[in-house]
């Protein structure tokens, strides 16, 4: 019997060892390396002399006549009174109430001494005539619009501010309207209605006019809304084309002009064979953004929004021409070239901010490009004559994507963060908002830089299944954000194009929602979502002067000169928008998916600004 | 007769039929009935204010028939997430539309008043559901709704789900003293 | 298209042949071991007692006799076994993996208490989606993709296959192929709920001409109407409580919490199989579904007459 026994014993810890073996292993294999991460390239200021981006720049008036004061969308003004040296000294002028305590995420217009603003909802206009003291009011014009428009706007009931053009005032109502008002007297010239709110259809974006064809776009993705950009005559306000974002050639307005770069692009009615069945009539693609115009190439630019619903299982496809940019004639609307930056998108990187034109040094050559800070984290700099893509370059933090293959234009989806039914996918970034939203960046010729105002903010998502039931939310997404690597949720990057790297950045705790200023003086201006309306030097984001204002600024800082020929700078303070909808909806931040997410990621914000609505407008004393 | 009166076969019957009756009393928070009542359960005079000129009367509440049932308030919480409500008001934080887990009520937080928002709809957005959902799945609606604010019983409130974590720390519903049922539109917004 | 008996004994595809094999092989072999068992034992008993009437002694090595006779026993069983153990395997081969030719891919996720099925295609553009009734090409091995959206159930068509789980948040695959044509019966196999004993799916097997056509009659959107009481019937459909669960392509209905109507006319059955599809036991089912399937996440409709004689003759258009 004992020997048996003892023959039984060694085996045993080689059992053991073996088994303890496996299990190391099996723990090793548990967490996998991240994939392949992304990190914005170092800054590094531009060396002095070296080649620069510049742009044509139009005579300055001293007004604001367009949202991004010129048809490159520059919003830079040659105006020198304010410099870097100075600028420590600005102190409120006047101030003016909205009488509204939504997201303030227009910029005022400047037009003939007079200053004219238009508020979230309910869309008042207000004139305010800068030659008295205080500005007053010298008429006011209210849209009416219908009041349950509120409950199909996603993200807070902003508007994003007015347009002038030919005497007249035009700006979108959020319950579809296309309003021209008479800038002198504020009698309305026309009203066209253009959308349906029982679609889930609303219009937030700022018109813009070029050659007497006022464009337009409309809000809803998250609504299951068909996506279009209209061209309505500036004297009538009739409709004279519809561009739409999805569906078949002929209604996208594609046809023998239509040459795109990358064969990914081409193909026939691709706005239906990238969709399952009749998808593409819910397929989002909303052009709610910036749209700018190059009268050399007399085409205009703009992207087309995220496709529907947020769920990517439930629309197998490229599902185009969603998360697109187009480039168009904007008197009939014909697509020249589009590029879809973000097939069949998996994260709600919406196409639609801003194409900065500009003329770039590149490879030897100027080119002339467009660029424009995607959602989805890249700077695309894109040759504005035939779409080609020069250079995609992260300006934030990207693990969503590693990359964009600049031989097929295909950005390349990373697995192990695509979002699966029922399960939960963690610290996707960027997040649902991008590496930047809507808030527009702005360019100067004197440093060569594009200041990008953003944010650094991460997602945990959980895809549910979307059932489409028309004028309701079509989603089918949890999410909850947080901030992003390094614990600040704003940033405000120096994007330097020739070397397609930041030259300087800016830390914020908060994300920077607010578009962004540059002067000839050298002078950036942007506000924080607690009421800073700050002032940092274009060459290097030195901090040089701050104010604190009511509320969180979410607007689009101003500047012109007023009719005692000094330079002002005017800017919204009143918090709200999809960041400070928190604030704005009054919403409660113990559930995390609590507005699309956001709230996870802003539980602080009620602590850091209230609600507000005042125009700040600031000058040297 | 005396074998099963007597002794330990007595104590052993008296455990048993108390243990029955026991469990037949954890019936009622899962009942589950498929045909439901015909309209007498909708209210008819629903206040929205508190203000009655005149000498006030009490407000009738009218009982909402869920309101202890857990099988109700799960097939509230599917119906909530299939008929487009989480879209707007997401888990009960609210987003287009206000949060559902707070305390403050823009229309009232009675059962009838939640049932007649969701019917009627209201001007600053909320979508008329009158023909779309049966009466009693307004109902189990109504009963979810109130349980995100904590305004049902505790003993029929759903477990945690294994879904994302929606809520910090644990994943039951936030406790709070249960708000008394008012009207609190938020300062300075439209009614 | 005749019914054939839903029974794993009847197999009417290579999968469920080779268990129908393996059950008569099983059978035949168990029989035939329980008949020398029990004639064994009655033997064994029969000789015990002649020996007791004639007062036998028991013989000499009787324990020797029991001890070969246990240790035949044991053997006996241990080959059987291993017989059987190698026949399983080898057919157990021949199942997974799944056939490299697979024309067909259909995605089938289980809901409470019925099947939604996708026909996945090589472009999105090609895919559309039935419920219940799945057609699939004679001779020609067929790939389901199974998943489930709420709990977890089985598919079973026992004609054609085994069961296979459909388990949410996870996709299993199944492939099986039908010989010869026939409406092949199949029933969820995993107790699902109230009313798991009423979710049946019918596998229609047709020659490839047929199919063919079946596929181009369903990828379209969903007839649109044609007269007035038809577009009547639309109006109410779309303005009622109906296009808050269902879809019909072409329409503004996209709702997916119950089955996808696009092409309602064209199936043999309602209720995941639990009722004929006629116009009679259609208007049962939109009024009080309650009673036919208790527990069924449809509400009952109490629709106006008229309104509901339009409805039907528009469901009924939606071939």
């Amino acid at each position: 019997m004992m020997a048996r026994m003892r023959t039984k014993w060694p085996r045993c810890p080689f059992v053991l060892r073996s088994i303890t073996a496996v299990l190391m292993l099996a723990a090793c294999t548990r967490e996998r390396a991240p994939e392949q991460v992304k990190q914005p390239a170092a800054t590094q200021l531009p060396a002095a002399g070296s080649p620069r981006a510049t742009a044509p720049l139009p005579a300055e008036d001293g007004q604001w006549t367009m949202p991004a004061k010129d048809y490159s969308g520059l919003r830079y003004s040659q105006l020198t009174e304010i410099t870097a040296d100075n600028v420590k000294n600005l102190k409120p002028a006047w101030t003016f109430s909205t009488a509204v305590l939504r997201g303030h995420e227009e910029g005022p217009l400047v037009v003939n001494n007079t200053m004219y603003i238009v508020t979230p909802f309910p869309n008042l206009l207000y004139a305010l005539d800068l030659t008295k003291p205080g500005a007053p009011v010298k008429w006011s014009y209210d849209p009416a619009p219908r009041s349950e428009a509120q409950g199909v706007a996603c993200c807070d009931v902003v508007n994003r501010g007015p347009t002038y053009a030919d005497g007249k005032i035009v700006f979108n109502t959020l319950d579809n309207h296309v309003v021209a008002v008479d800038a002198n007297s504020g009698k309305e010239v026309w009203k066209t209605k253009v959308g349906d709110i029982n679609t889930g259809e609303t219009m937030t974006m700022a018109p813009l006019v070029v050659k007497n064809i006022v464009l337009v776009g409309n809000s809803g993705g998250e609504m299951g809304v068909r996506g279009w950009l209209k061209g309505l005559d500036l004297g009538s306000g009739a409709v004279k084309w519809t561009a739409y974002s999805t569906g078949p050639d002929s209604s996208v307005l594609i046809g023998p002009r239509f040459k795109p770069f990358y064969p990914k692009d081409k193909g026939k009615d691709l706005g239906v064979s990238t969709w399952v069945g009749d998808q593409w009539t819910i397929g989002g693609g909303t052009v709610w953004g910036w749209i700018t115009y190059d009268p050399q190439t007399n085409l205009i630019y703009y992207g087309a929004a995220n496709p529907g619903p947020w769920n990517p299982d439930q629309r197998p496809g490229d599902n185009k021409w969603t998360s697109t940019i187009f480039a168009r004639d904007p008197a009939t609307g014909d697509a020249v070239w589009a590029y879809q930056m973000s097939p069949h998108d998996l994260h709600d990187y919406d196409g639609v901010n801003e194409s900065v034109l500009v003329d770039v040094p590149w490879k030897g050559q100027t080119r002339h490009v467009l660029l424009h800070p995607d959602r989805n984290g890249y700077l695309y700099m894109i040759d504005r004559t035939n779409g080609e893509v020069l250079s995609a370059q992260p300006f934030g933090f990207i693990n969503s994507t590693a990359g964009v293959d600049l031989a097929t234009g295909q950005l390349k989806y990373v697995d192990s963060k695509h979002p699966t039914l029922g399960d939960v996918v963690r610290d996707i970034c960027p997040a649902a908002p991008g590496a930047k939203d809507w808030q527009p960046s702005s360019f100067s010729p004197r440093t060569g830089l594009l200041y990008i105002p953003h944010q650094n903010l991460c997602m945990d998502v959980q895809s549910v299944e979307a059932n489409y039931i028309a004028g309701t939310p079509y989603v089918g997404m949890n999410v909850k954000m947080k901030a992003g690597p390094g614990g600040n949720r704003g940033v405000v990057t120096a994007w330097d194009p020739v070397n397609a790297r930041p030259a300087w950045e800016i830390k914020e705790d908060l994300p920077v929602w607010s578009g962004s200023l540059v002067t000839a003086g050298d002078v950036v201006f942007y506000g924080t979502m607690d009421g800073w309306f700050k002032a940092v030097d274009a060459r290097n984001g030195k901090p040089l002067w701050q104010y604190k204002t009511g509320s969180g600024i979410i607007g689009q800082p101003v500047t012109y000169r007023g009719p005692d020929g000094k330079q002002y700078v005017a800017v919204m303070s009143g918090v709200g928008g999809w960041s400070g909808a928190i604030v704005a909806g009054n919403l409660d931040p113990n559930d995390s998916t609590a507005a699309l997410g956001f709230a996870a990621a802003m539980r602080d914000l009620p602590s850091k600004s209230t609600k507000g609505g005042t125009l700040y407008v600031f000058a040297l004393p | 007769m005396d074998r099963w009166t007597d002794g330990p076969a007595r104590r052993i019957l008296t455990a048993g039929v108390l243990t029955g009756a026991l469990l037949f009393t954890a019936c009622r928070r899962e009942e589950r009935r498929f045909r439901e009542l015909p309209p007498s359960t909708t209210p008819t005079t629903v206040r929205v204010s508190a203000l009655q000129p005149g000498t006030m009367v009490d407000t009738m509440h009218v009982a909402n028939p869920y309101e202890n049932n857990a099988y109700a308030q799960t097939e509230g919480q599917r119906l909530y997430n299939a008929y487009g409500c989480v879209g707007c008001h997401a888990n009960g934080g609210g987003g287009m539309g206000p949060a559902l887990m707070d305390d403050k009520w823009i229309y009232g937080s009675a059962p009838e008043n939640i049932y007649t928002t969701i019917i009627q709809g209201r001007p600053n957005g909320m979508p008329s559901f009158a023909g779309r959902i049966p009466s009693y799945q307004v109902w189990q609606i109504v009963t979810y709704v109130r349980s995100l604010s904590g305004l049902t019983p505790a003993g029929s409130r759903s477990a945690r789900t294994d879904d994302m974590m929606m809520y910090d720390g644990s994943q039951a519903l936030p406790k709070h003293v249960a708000p008394k049922q008012s009207f609190r539109p938020p300062a300075s917004e439209m009614p | 298209m005749l019914q054939v008996n839903q029974s794993v004994l009847h197999a009417a595809g290579p999968r469920a042949a080779s268990t129908e094999h393996l059950w008569w092989f099983a059978f035949i072999v168990a029989a035939v071991v329980y008949v020398l068992t029990v004639g064994a034992l009655f033997w064994a008993i029969a000789s015990a007692r002649r020996r007791e009437r004639e007062g036998e002694l028991r013989p000499e090595h009787a324990h020797d006799r029991m001890t070969s006779g246990v240790g035949a026993g044991i053997a006996a069983s241990v080959v059987i076994l291993l017989v059987f153990l190698g026949y399983d395997l080898s057919v157990a081969r021949t199942r997974d993996p799944v056939p490299k030719q697979h024309p067909v891919t259909i995605e089938i996720t289980g809901r409470q208490w019925f099947w939604d099925v996708t026909y996945a295609d090589t472009s999105p553009h090609g895919r559309f989606t039935t419920a219940n009734e799945i057609h699939i090409p004679v001779g020609q091995p067929v790939l389901f993709l199974l998943s489930s959206s709420d709990v977890i159930h089985s598919m079973w068509v026992p004609n054609l296959a085994g069961k296979k789980d459909l388990i949410p948040g996870y996709t299993q695959s199944l492939w099986f192929q039908a010989d010869t044509p026939g409406v092949y019966r199949g029933q969820c196999a995993e107790f699902c709920g109230e009313q798991h004993a009423k979710m049946a799916m019918e596998i229609v097997a047709q020659p490839l001409t047929e199919y063919r056509r079946w596929v181009a009659s369903q990828s379209g959107p969903g007839a649109p109407p044609a007269d007035s009481v038809t577009k009547r019937g639309q109006e109410v459909f779309l303005t009622g409580t109906c296009a808050m669960c269902h879809s019909i392509g072409g329409t503004p209905a996209g709702s997916h919490v119950g089955p996808d109507l696009s092409h309602l006319a064209s199936r043999r059955t309602i209720a995941a199989g639990s009722l004929p599809n006629t116009r009679g036991n259609l208007a049962g089912w939109i009024i009080d579904p309650q009673r036919i399937k208790p527990g069924a996440k449809m509400p009952p409709n109490m629709l106006e007459p008229k309104d509901l004689d339009a409805l039907l003759t528009y469901l009924q258009s939606l071939k």
